[in-house]
C-alpha cells in the first residue's frame, strides 16, 4: 500500500470533522476488510489521503432492545450479530444473513455499518490499478454492458448513469426486509431508502456523514423472517442472489408482507410484485412459485445473466415458504 | 510555501495551525479529557505473551508487523486479500486475517501466532503430523490457528461446528479431511489432559 495519515478518532464528532477537513481525500476505515483490499489493488483514480479508524470510538458496538426496536450499533462485528441471542430471536433474516457473509475470520472482523456501507464488486470497476476507468470512477462507459456480465444487474442500470454493477451486502437485504432504520451522524434514514448509486458511492451518506446505529423494528405478535443465499461457493464469497422476507399473518393468512432481492440490482430490490401477489392470501406451494414468477415480472437480464432470473425466482419462493415453516 | 508556515500540529488529531493559541484553543475545545497523546504510530501490544512497544507506519498491516519486522514467519502470506485465511492470527482471542488488518490499529490487542501454539506445546500440533493434515505446508499455520481459536471455545466440536469454523481457510492440497480427524483427536487430547488436571487436585 501506498503512504497514507492514519487516525484514530475517539468520539463522532472528531471523525465527522475530521472528514469535513478532509472531503473526498479521506476514507474511513472499521473492519477494514474492503477499503484496504481496494486500496492494496489501487483501483480508484485517486489514493486517500488519510483514513480515519472508527474503532477506537467507544460505545458503537452493543446490541440492546428498547421501545420495540434491537439497537444495533455500527461498529458490531458480523460474527456478534450471527451469535446473538437478542437478534436470533427478534431478526432471524438478519442474524441468518450475517451468518452467511464471506468467512469466519471476516464475520470476526467486519461491521454491520461496513457491511451495508461496501463498495461494489464488478470486476470491471475491481480491477487493479484503475485499468477500467468506469462510470462509477466518473469515467465514460458501463464496460460490462457488452463485456461479460454473468454478475451484473437484471433489472437494468442506474436510472442516473447507467451502472449495471450490482450490489453485494449480504445484510442489506434483510435489513430492508425488516423494515430496519439507518441512525447516522446527522439524521435517520429507512433501510429502503438507504443505497442509491454514486460515483464511488453506494450510499445516500454525505461524504461528511457516519452510519452509527442500525434500528431494526421488533413487531409483536406472528412476524417471520428468512434470508436465503445462493453462491458459488459457501464460504468465502459474494451472493450470486440473495433473498430476505418478513411476512406477518393473521389466521393463517398473510397480513403484511416485505420481501427483498439483493445482487440482482444496483440497488437492494425491494420485490413489491410478489408481496402484493400473496398478501391475503394463505401460503402453499403453488402460491410461492406465483410470487417467485411476479419478482422477476420486470426482469430485464444481459447477455449473460439470464440464470440469475430463475435463480432470483426460486430464492423468492423458498423465502416465502420458509416464512410459512415450510 | 503557505504550507510551511503552518507548523503547529494537533497531536490527536494531526489538524494544523498557524499559531500556538490556534492549537491550544483546539486541543482544549475538541480533545478535553482524551488522555495524553501517544506519538505518532506508537502502540503496545502482547504478540506469544511477550510485550512490545513499537513505531509502526501506517500503511504497514498486522501481517507486515509480526511477518517482516518481528520476524515470526510462522503466519504466511497468500492472497494477501482477506480471502484465503493463510494469515489468520488469534487478535484478543478471536481468529483474523492478519493481511487486512492495519497495525496501527493494534494498540492494546493481545495477538497469538502459530509460534505461540507450538511453543505451549499445545497438542494440535503433534495431532497434525500424526494426521498427516497437510501437504505442501503452506495454510497449515492459518489452520493451526484457526482450530486452536476453536478448541479454545469449544472443547468437544462436532464435525459441523469444525467445517464451519475452518470455512474460511483454504488449502489448495485438499487436506480438508485431515484436519477433521486432527482437530477431533487434539479435542479428546485436551479433555483427558484436563479430567486428570482436576483428579490431581
Amino acid at each position: 500500500m501506498k503512504e497514507f495519515k492514519h487516525f484514530n478518532a475517539y468520539s463522532v464528532d472528531e471523525a465527522v470533522s475530521l472528514l469535513k477537513r478532509y472531503g473526498d481525500r479521506a476514507c474511513l476505515i472499521a473492519g477494514g476488510t474492503d477499503i484496504l483490499g481496494k486500496m492494496k489493488d489501487a483501483i480508484l483514480p485517486t489514493y486517500p489521503e488519510a483514513l480515519v479508524n472508527l474503532k477506537t470510538i467507544p460505545g458503537l458496538s452493543s446490541i440492546s432492545k428498547s421501545n420495540g426496536a434491537l439497537k444495533i450499533g455500527a461498529l458490531t462485528t458480523l460474527s456478534e450479530i450471527a451469535h446473538s441471542d437478542l437478534v436470533r430471536a427478534h431478526a432471524p433474516a438478519l442474524a441468518q444473513a450475517a451468518c452467511r457473509t464471506a468467512s469466519p475470520h471476516i464475520r470476526n472482523m467486519g461491521t454491520i455499518g461496513g457491511n451495508i456501507c461496501q463498495d461494489i464488486r464488478c470486476w470491471y470497476y475491481r480491477n487493479q490499478n484503475n485499468r477500467f476507468s468506469c462510470l462509477r470512477k466518473k469515467g465514460g462507459r458501463c464496460y460490462a454492458i457488452k463485456g461479460d456480465n454473468r454478475y451484473h444487474s437484471i433489472f437494468g442500470g442506474s436510472v442516473s448513469g447507467g451502472c449495471f454493477a450490482v450490489h453485494p451486502s449480504d445484510t442489506a437485504p434483510a435489513l430492508v426486509a425488516l423494515d430496519a432504520k439507518i441512525v447516522t451522524s446527522s439524521r435517520t434514514i429507512d433501510a429502503e431508502n438507504f443505497f442509491e448509486v454514486k460515483p464511488i458511492r453506494t450510499t445516500v451518506l454525505a461524504p461528511d456523514e457516519i452510519v452509527t446505529e442500525i434500528q431494526v423494528p421488533t413487531p409483536a405478535g406472528t412476524a417471520k423472517s428468512a434470508f436465503l443465499k445462493f453462491a458459488l461457493r459457501q464460504s468465502i464469497d459474494f451472493p450470486i442472489v440473495n433473498c430476505a422476507a418478513m411476512i406477518t399473518f393473521k389466521d393463517d393468512k398473510v397480513d403484511a408482507a416485505r420481501i427483498c432481492l439483493n445482487a440482482v440490482h444496483v440497488i437492494p430490490y425491494r420485490a413489491v410484485q410478489a408481496e402484493k401477489a400473496i398478501i391475503g392470501q394463505k401460503i402453499n406451494e403453488a402460491l410461492a412459485e406465483e410470487a417467485g414468477k411476479a419478482a422477476v415480472s420486470g426482469a430485464k437480464p444481459l447477455e449473460h445473466n439470464k440464470y440469475m432470473v430463475a435463480v432470483a425466482k426460486t430464492m423468492v419462493k423458498r423465502a416465502v415458504l420458509t416464512c410459512a415453516g415450510r | 510555501m503557505a504550507e510551511k508556515s503552518k507548523k503547529y500540529v494537533c497531536p490527536y488529531c494531526g489538524e494544523e495551525f498557524d499559531a500556538a493559541e490556534g492549537l491550544k484553543g483546539h486541543v482544549f475545545k475538541t480533545h478535553k479529557g482524551h488522555g495524553l497523546p501517544v506519538s505518532e504510530g506508537g502502540i503496545k501490544l502482547t504478540v506469544n505473551k511477550s510485550e512490545y512497544t513499537l513505531k509502526v507506519k501506517p500503511n504497514w498491516t498486522l501481517y507486515y508487523l509480526i511477518h517482516d519486522v518481528l520476524g515470526l514467519t510462522g503466519s504466511k502470506q497468500f492472497c494477501d486479500r482477506g480471502a484465503c485465511g493463510s494469515c489468520a492470527m488469534i487478535v484478543d482471542g478471536k481468529p483474523v486475517l492478519s493481511c487486512m488488518m492495519l497495525a496501527a490499529e493494534c494498540d492494546g490487542k493481545v495477538i497469538e501466532t502459530v509460534e505461540g501454539i507450538a511453543a505451549d506445546g499445545h497438542p494440535l500440533i503433534e495431532s497434525y503430523v500424526i494426521n498427516h493434515a497437510m501437504q505442501c505446508g503452506y495454510c497449515t499455520p492459518g489452520f493451526v490457528v484457526t482450530s486452536k481459536a476453536l478448541l479454545d471455545g469449544n472443547s468437544d466440536p462436532t464435525e459441523e461446528e469444525i467445517i464451519e469454523a475452518l470455512a474460511g481457510n483454504i488449502c489448495r492440497c485438499g487436506t480438508y479431511p485431515q484436519h477433521i480427524i486432527a482437530i477431533k483427536e487434539t479435542a479428546a487430547k485436551l479433555r483427558v489432559e484436563k479430567s486428570a488436571g482436576k483428579g490431581a487436585k
